[in-house]
């Protein structure tokens, strides 16, 4: 499995928004819901990492209830792909 | 011996160009399954079967031959016949039971389950009737399949109706076979069209259509639109037809959908009469097969839009439910089609974490300048936000299938 960076994934997000017209936030410790990013997109952020690497990811790990900010959603997609190393 | 009013129409299939009176024997017993390799083998089966009516008949390309089906067919009472140009291989059965005289027995596709036989008969085959202009017909569609037998039933029953067949395998050069034997009309799916039009546009300009006939999936309104400006001078109609429905809705207007008033009206003599259950469509067909339901329901989906019944797609497929909300994979698929860049799309769910399923969509472009960030937008103007496709897959040619539709 080909490995992601943290700002591989950030640019990944970055996309997601982009394709709204929004843009993502410098700042990794901005609330998802300042800059409107929803389920939906974090959806597709998890389609496009699963795609990028060729491997379905187990999204239903418990830490996804706990995602609040930018931060905690590249360390969640970080921990994923490092477990199915 | 009685003839057909068109034994002496023109055919072209392969390298045979004469009249149904040109093609060659066949010797089967009277009730036969015919596993064919080409039209022209087809229409031999055809031929004795409509100049004997004591047969009974099922035309299937050899690629639809498969042991249970097989079993299921002589089970049935029908020997086997293996026909590829001048080898004729019989497998008969060792008891024989009487033929139905004039029944002819088609498949169904088998997209939904293991393929049923319904049981017609020229004449319910034969659904284009009276006096018709003078045309050459292209026929791309695999023999045995009902549209197949449209063609060929029109060629067979009507005078002055050539039909030139396209095998499979040629398909890619139809536009230039149309070309040289003269086609001036034709009949095909949307995926057929579409492709066409994107491979070979220049050369279909050149073939001078009277008629363009559209069916066997969904119509949407950017397909029609598109035949109109490729050929002015044809009239473009989309039909309903199935196995086992029979051909039951033919439109002239130009418009996707057909006329509300349709629905529930006591129909002219011959024609069906429509309705709706729920969101599904219900036809009583006179052309219908034998045995199948007085008021068939189809498996369609259909909405109704400004004065117009749409048939969206098929029920059992058509609905992505989105972190609970519905989403209509035919109504974003009309959407995305309807994008000036877009050649063609497929929609359909894909497992997601958080929402369970998300939309994604299959395109190919028509413009090559068309991104991802253009598609979402266009559809994020006209959808509901769930229903916009999150993920798109961007490919080089439309895909067909034997059948001619994409059902990818």
């Amino acid at each position: 499995m080909s490995q992601l960076s943290r700002e591989q994934v950030r640019s990944m997000m970055s996309e997601v928004m982009a394709k709204q017209g929004k843009e993502l936030p410098a700042d990794d410790a901005t609330p998802l819901d300042s800059f409107g990013f929803r389920s939906l997109d974090f959806s597709e952020l998890a389609l496009k990492v699963e795609d990028e690497v060729d491997e379905e990811l187990n999204f239903d790990a418990p830490g996804l209830r706990s995602i609040r900010t930018i931060g905690d959603v590249l360390d969640f997609v970080q921990q994923l792909l490092e477990a199915e190393e | 011996m009685s003839e057909p009013a068109g034994a002496g129409n023109r055919i072209v299939a392969g390298s045979f160009e004469g009249t149904w009176r040109d093609l060659a024997a066949l010797e089967a017993p009277e009730a036969s399954a015919f596993f064919v390799g080409s039209n022209i083998d087809a229409l031999r089966a055809v031929w004795i079967h409509a100049t004997h009516p004591g047969r009974e008949t099922l035309v299937a390309a050899h690629s639809r031959k498969e042991a249970g089906l097989v079993e299921g067919l002589r089970v049935a009472g029908l020997a086997t016949v293996d026909v590829d140009g001048d080898s004729v291989a019989v497998d008969p059965l060792p008891d024989p039971r009487p033929a139905t005289p004039g029944r002819v027995w088609l498949l169904t596709s088998g997209s939904t389950g293991r393929p049923k036989h319904v049981a017609h008969t020229l004449e319910s085959l034969t659904t284009v009737k009276g006096a018709q202009p003078p045309r050459t017909w292209l026929c791309p569609y695999t023999p045995g399949a009902y549209a197949w037998w449209q063609v060929t039933t029109l060629g067979l029953e009507l005078a002055d109706q050539a039909v030139v067949y396209v095998e499979n395998d040629r398909l890619d050069d139809w536009a230039e076979i149309a070309l040289e034997h003269g086609v001036d009309a034709a009949s095909g799916t949307p995926t057929f069209w579409r492709q066409a039009l994107m491979r070979s546009g220049d050369t279909l300009a050149r073939i001078p259509f009277q008629q363009v006939t559209l069916g066997g999936e969904p119509v949407d309104q950017a397909v029609l639109d598109l035949l109109h400006e490729a050929f002015p001078s044809a009239r473009v109609s989309w039909i309903y037809a199935s196995s086992e429905a029979g051909a039951s809705i033919a439109v002239h207007d130009g418009k996707a959908g057909f006329p509300e008033k349709w629905l529930g009206s006591e129909p002219r003599e011959g024609r069906p009469r429509l309705s709706i259950d729920g969101d599904e469509l219900v036809i009583a067909s006179p052309h219908r097969g034998e045995g199948v339901d007085a008021e068939l329901h189809t498996g369609d989906r259909v909405e109704i839009r400004d004065g117009r019944v749409l048939i969206t797609g098929r029920l059992a497929s058509d609905e992505i439910n989105v972190g609970g909300s519905k989403v209509s994979a035919s109504q974003v698929r009309e959407t995305l089609l309807a994008h000036p860049g877009v050649a063609w799309a497929n929609v359909k769910g894909r497992k997601a974490p958080l929402v369970g399923t998300v939309v994604t969509a299959e395109v190919v472009l028509a413009d090559p300048a068309t991104t991802e960030a253009d598609l979402a937008r266009w559809c994020a103007e006209r959808l509901a936000d769930y229903a916009v496709p999150r993920r798109f897959r961007v490919r080089d040619s439309i895909p067909i299938k034997e059948s001619l539709k994409s059902d990818v």
